[in-house]
């Protein structure tokens, strides 16, 4: 019994301890720890474990749910420090209860980052543990526990933790600590960057991700739904039961939505009577949506209870069934009110509403559009406009079209702001015209991004088109009465459709549409009325036009799918369960089956296993060569061999080539360092000095790209005229690569920028130094002769296309010479090393050896394979590499792609082969190749088409579709985001992907990066700024199998996309 | 929005006066292997390690500074990878910074000669809301290695900072923690003295224009 206790005292000191110093670890390194730290909640957590441990249950209150709660306001009887925190606490509370009631529990509790008071940053969490999070907050917690601790045989059963002699006062002393920290609550509107890590961002998705989810199904709330409270100024116990009842009837409650509400619409009740004030809402119960209009004076009280019951206003509230309205007449006039009038089914006009000016006409009318939903819509639908909501649709489309055929512009615009929608319901008796709005949804949202003038065109086309089919051409032309036409919604008493009654039609553009000269097929009706055969005609060509626009953005998405993405994933689907289930991988039995049996197994179906399930990690270092292409699956054991010879020789030949070179560059340096300090105790000119401290060190200049490039350049040359034979493992050779262009401060981005040779005359006045052994009298003189020489030389070179210096041009023959002479003193390298070195060469090899020495020294050293004695294996195999690819040299990254393989491969050979083989894809992503950007692109296209949502967040949120953000993933096909085990699998089904479904799998890997975190991305707004930190901070934390689960399914959704013909 | 938040801040938390916040996007640049990611990780963490790996892409870390009882100041460092000069994506990285350090190795004089390139590229692609280059200190790092030191006089790198537009320069060491807060503070009173001259003044919780582009995106979201 005892035994137990004090393991579970032990324990849950044990925890606080734990938690305490993760926060003071928070402390140390953020310099402070915000208040709304997961920290705290965890610490809080464990101190109230504590403080619940046994407690007296006359101290918990026997009742009471919140034991804590009852602790604290137990010990505030007598403790002053505990009484503050009680009143503290009891007020917050109340802010929050307050304030719960008023926003009815909405997202503002989850959104901690848009708020500004205090009480309304508390988190679930944070209300959860108050109590011990306030007293901490204000940094008496350890005060409040001690005191607890001194008093404990009030509280606490004799074995709890609280009366133990040794535990007690410990707990009262870890939280010593926390309790002197300062809690911040600093947080900007900007919520950028103090923000929530990584991992607590993803651990705020898990908590309250479920929820989050039910509040806004899948896409966010339908625009313009509001649900709102009635405003409170009603005094609702003045009004008798039966008027009570209907006011009441006009607020939320759980039968009836209300889905609009606005006050102070005007409606004129009777002819000859002053419009009067009102309250117009909308509500919804089950499918049925009714609008009311309640004059003024029957809410606002002034009306005693009987009088109210006979008021005269009872005549005038309006009760509209939106079921029986077919039609809507808006007209809207700039900066004053906009007039709504309501047609029913039976013809009958209800009066007209006059909303207040501002967009309450369209708010209700989106509202409307809403709550017509998913039965009825309106017709022509709003539009969506980004960043403004609802929008009345665009009638310039109509009038554009109109203007071809020679319709007068001004009357165009100005009553472009009269509408009539109709309201339609879907499975309704017409359905040749139904059948239209199939389209709608999809050319509403694409139409409106159209390029303009193409939508001219098209307009121009469609008229011609509707004209030609539907209405008879001179029917547009002798319409003198056009203008009646487009004020068909202005002039509604023409219309007042009495005759339509009897027919009971609810289809106004088929029973008004019915003119002599186009006769719709679907009525037989008869109206002689010009504006209503015109009204007809609009209507039809809108029809036909969303029709058509509908049929075009199917077209055009379809097209975008197919051009953009049909190269990046292969059209055959090769599925996971035939011929048989593949999930488990490559596992060594198999690997084993297949050598013994190799006719049998077909390369494809064994990399198929690869793809869906991976490799068996002891086969790994087997299986590898052949994935990278070492091996050709199917090879015998002596062409193996063969393949294995051949790359060992190479090696040998490489690593023997460029060691001894290496030699070369260190003498050379060591020899620069010493004129140089000659130099510099010589203390001359200061000018020139700087001049040649930037220049001597040529082995980090920065000009790698350049120079290689040239290199490159003049490497080609060269094999272009004396044969294939490469300079640098020719030896004996009398032709040198000469300097093609000085490459002193050549940018990247400006290659021609070149200046005289200062780079070539820093290099001369080394070598110079090194055979004048530190004499420096000399040195002015003969250099500037040196570059005179050299600088009209290069130009003259440079003119002739970059062209080839001889031996024998003086001047490089003898520093070469020299040099020699020098080496071969030395060293007895002579025979190994090419006399043909040329002093960009060297260079160049310097700088790269200097740049692998930096990277290979700080390569995964945290990993337990890169000891001293491999990390030498690991430079040799990169030197080996970027001396034969001179062109690309080392570049950053390099290291970390060898690293896994040597880990691995464990071998030399096979990992210089097999890295040379990755590199033949990887070298295009560093900044020579062109594959960076093209990756890009390609997520770009592939973001578009499969989550517009996030593409959208991407696109405003300072426009991040660049996608930097996931250069280092391609750069290094996510080896830094993963853990090394994960990079292994993750590499391979790369590898196999090729072969399988996609030979751009990096990018489905990359989308599915994006996918698995696209909620926190959303809910949380994320700039560039936010993404970038946030998957840096998520690199190595990732679940790898998910991620390529969902990357495959990805690759599943393109092809299956492509196929669909 | 930025005046919502401060205000807001402050009437939490009774006593204290209120505070203006800053939030400076500051860059770190300079040639690979200078040392860029070791002072950043002094500065911030208090921490000095033989083992920090290449920094590919970029990297962050964030410094806040109790500059006075008015002003509390949040230092963005943004870690470019030292190979980055030569892509493109420099000018993403730049964006709206509003100070810089350019890190050079004493030990290799060739990346002081980068130091130039930097500071071009620097100043093509990033300006100030008055279109002058931001503010920029020179950092020569690794100091303790005296040995190898190549610097030159003050006075010589003085007149250095002045042809080139450095605000300043400081010989540094993260590994024996030489002169990094220093040249942060100076730094920062640079940013700062041109804040006063941003157009935002007006509310005086100006987050410069980080706050101000985060405007349209918070309202955004706040509506639905």
């Amino acid at each position: 019994m005892s035994c137990s206790d004090d393991s579970t005292k032990e324990k849950l000191l044990w925890n606080v301890k734990k938690e305490v110093k993760q926060i003071m670890e928070e402390a140390v390194t953020r310099k402070f720890v915000h208040e709304d730290s997961s920290h705290i909640i965890a610490l809080c957590g464990v101190v109230e474990a504590c403080l619940l441990h046994l407690l007296k249950r006359r101290a918990a209150g026997f009742l009471r749910s919140d034991k804590v709660a009852a602790l604290f306001m137990k010990v505030a009887k007598t403790c002053t420090t505990a009484a503050d925190i009680c009143k503290k606490v009891q007020d917050m509370q109340q802010q929050v209860e307050g304030r719960k009631s008023y926003s009815n529990g909405q997202e503002s509790l989850k959104r901690q980052g848009s708020t500004t008071g205090r009480s309304v940053t508390l988190t679930p969490q944070a209300l959860k543990h108050i109590w011990v999070r306030t007293a901490l907050i204000e940094r008496v917690l350890d005060k409040i526990v001690q005191y607890i601790v001194d008093n404990c045989s009030k509280y606490y059963e004799k074995e709890a933790l609280m009366s133990d002699a040794v535990c007690g006062p410990i707990l009262a002393a870890l939280l010593v600590g926390p309790c002197a920290l300062e809690y911040t609550k600093l947080k900007t509107a900007d919520h950028y960057w103090t923000d929530p890590s990584a991992d607590e961002l993803v651990q705020r998705h898990r908590i309250h991700g479920a929820h989050s989810r039910q509040d806004s199904p899948g896409k966010r709330p339908a625009l313009g739904f509001k649900k709102r409270h009635s405003s409170g100024s009603m005094s609702e116990d003045k009004f008798a039961a039966s008027a009570r009842e209907y006011v009441e009837s006009l607020h939320q409650n759980s039968k009836i939505h209300l889905l609009y509400g606005k006050n102070n619409v005007l409606v004129q009740p009777k002819e000859g009577m002053e419009a009067i004030p009102g309250y117009l809402s909308l509500h919804q119960s089950g499918e049925n949506l009714t609008l009311k209009w309640t004059p003024n004076q029957l809410l606002n009280g002034t009306l005693g209870d009987s009088e109210l019951e006979k008021s005269v206003f009872w005549d005038y509230a309006l009760i509209v069934p939106i079921s029986q309205i077919v039609c809507i007449h808006c007209h809207q006039q700039p900066e004053s009110k906009g007039i709504l009038v309501l047609v029913s089914q039976d013809g009958i006009q209800r009066p007209p509403l006059h909303f207040p000016p501002g967009g309450h006409l369209l708010a209700f009318l989106s509202c409307l559009e809403s709550g017509l939903l998913p039965r009825g819509q309106l017709e022509p639908p709003l539009w969506s406009q980004r960043g403004k909501g609802k929008v009345f649709p665009k009638l310039r489309k109509r009038n554009s079209s109109n203007k071809s055929v020679d319709m007068d512009d001004n009357i165009v615009e100005e009553i472009s702001t009269d509408y009539v929608f109709r309201i339609i319901y879907a499975g309704h008796k017409h359905e040749n015209i139904t059948i239209n709005y199939h389209h709608l949804a999809a050319s509403r949202s694409v139409s409106v991004d159209d390029d303009e003038e193409e939508e001219d065109r098209l307009h121009a086309m469609l008229s011609m088109i509707s004209s030609r089919n539907l209405t008879a051409p001179k029917t547009m032309k002798d319409s003198n009465d056009l203008l009646e036409m487009q004020g068909f919604g202005a002039n509604l008493l023409p219309w007042q459709l009495n005759e339509f009654c009897s027919r009971g039609s609810s289809c106004l553009s088929c029973s008004t549409g019915s003119s002599p000269y186009d006769i719709p097929s679907c009525c037989s009706c008869v109206h002689d009325r010009t504006p209503l055969k015109l009204l007809c005609e609009n209507m039809k060509r809108q029809i036909v036009s969303r029709a058509f626009y509908g049929w075009l953005a199917y077209c055009r998405h379809l097209s975008t799918v197919r051009t953009h993405l049909s190269a990046l994933v292969h059209h055959s689907i090769i599925p996971p369960d035939k011929p048989t289930d593949a999930t488990g991988g490559l596992t060594k039995e198999v690997w084993s089956k297949y050598q013994k049996d190799m006719k049998n197994y077909k390369e494809l179906e064994l990399l198929r296993l690869v793809y869906y399930g991976g490799v068996e990690h002891d086969i790994r270092k087997e299986v590898w060569p052949y994935l990278l292409g070492h091996y050709k699956f199917g090879m015998a054991k002596k062409e193996m061999d063969r393949v294995d010879e051949a790359i060992a020789s190479r090696y040998q030949k490489v690593m023997a080539e460029w060691k001894a070179c290496e030699v070369i560059v260190k003498q050379r340096e060591k020899e620069s360092h010493s004129a140089i300090y000659a130099k510099l105790s010589s203390g001359s000119s200061i000018d020139s000095h700087v001049q040649r401290l930037i220049h001597r060190d040529s082995t980090i200049s920065n000009d790698v790209f350049m120079s290689t490039e040239e290199l490159d350049v003049s490497e080609r040359d060269i094999k272009g005229r004396s044969d294939k034979s490469s300079t640098l493992s020719n030896t004996g050779t009398t032709v040198v690569a000469a300097p093609a262009e000085p490459q002193q401060s050549v940018e990247f981005d400006s290659p021609d920028s070149g200046l005289p040779s200062s780079r070539n005359y820093s290099v001369t006045s080394g070598i110079l130094s090194s055979i004048d052994d530190g004499q420096s009298m000399c040195f002015e003189e003969e250099e500037s002769s040196i570059e005179s020489d050299r600088t009209e030389l290069s130009v003259s070179q440079s003119r002739k296309n970059k062209g080839i210096l001889k031996m024998q041009d003086s001047i490089s023959e003898e520093q070469l010479c020299s040099q020699l002479e020098f080496l071969s003193a030395s060293d007895d390298i002579s025979s190994l090393c090419p006399t043909s070195y040329t002093i960009e060469l060297m260079d160049t090899i310097a700088l790269n050896l200097h740049r692998i020495d930096k990277d290979v020294q700080r390569c995964d050293r945290n990993y337990w394979y890169f000891t001293a004695d491999n990390l030498e294996k690991l430079r040799n195999i990169m030197c080996s590499y970027v001396w034969e690819h001179l062109d690309v040299g080392y570049v950053q990254g390099m290291c970390d792609l060898l690293a896994p393989l040597m880990v691995i491969l464990d071998n030399d050979l096979l990992a210089y082969s097999c890295f040379s083989q990755l590199m033949k894809r990887m070298s295009q992503n560093f900044p020579n190749g062109g594959a960076m950007d093209t990756h890009f692109a390609n997520m770009r296209s592939l973001i578009q088409i499969l989550d517009s949502e996030i593409f959208e967040l991407m696109h405003q949120n300072g426009d991040y579709t660049h996608f930097y953000f996931c250069y280092r993933w391609f750069l290094l096909d996510f080896k830094r985001e993963m853990l090394y085990e994960d990079v292994f699998s993750m590499w391979e089904v790369i590898w196999a992907a090729k072969h399988i479904s996609s030979a751009h799998f990096v990018l489905f890997i990359a989308l599915a990066l994006v996918e698995v975190y696209r909620e926190i991305v959303l809910d949380n707004n994320m700039d560039f700024t936010d993404i970038i930190k946030f998957f840096n901070e998520m690199a190595e934390h990732h679940d790898a199998q998910l991620i390529l689960r969902i990357a495959r399914e990805l690759v599943h959704k393109v092809q299956t996309l492509i196929e669909n013909k | 929005m930025a005046a919502e938040g401060a205000s807001g801040d402050s009437a939490g938390s009774p006593g204290t006066p209120e505070r203006k916040e800053y939030l400076f996007k500051v860059l770190v640049i300079g040639e690979l292997g200078v040392g860029k990611t070791s002072i950043i990780k002094r500065y911030v963490h208090q921490l000095f390690s033989q083992h920090y790996r290449a920094t590919i892409g970029v990297d962050f870390a964030l410094k806040v500074i109790t500059w006075d009882n008015k002003t509390l100041v949040r230092l963005q460092l943004w870690d470019i990878a030292g190979q980055e000069r030569f892509g493109n994506m420099t000018r993403v990285y730049y964006k709206e910074a509003v100070g810089a350090f350019i890190v050079f190795d004493v030990t290799r004089g060739s990346t002081l000669e980068a130091v130039m390139k930097w500071k071009s590229d620097l100043d093509s692609k990033v300006y100030l809301p008055s279109g002058g280059p931001i503010p920029t200190i020179l950092l020569a790092n690794k100091c303790d290695q005296n040995k190898e030191n190549v610097l030159q006089s003050p006075a010589q790198m003085s007149n250095f900072c002045k042809e080139n537009g450095f605000v300043g320069w400081y010989e540094t060491s993260a590994k024996d923690n030489i002169n990094i807060d220093e040249a942060a503070l100076c730094l920062i009173e640079n940013i700062l003295a041109n804040s006063k001259n941003f157009p935002v003044e007006e509310n005086d919780t100006s987050n410069i224009k980080i706050a101000q582009t985060a405007m349209p995106a918070e309202s955004k979201s706040q509506c639905c």
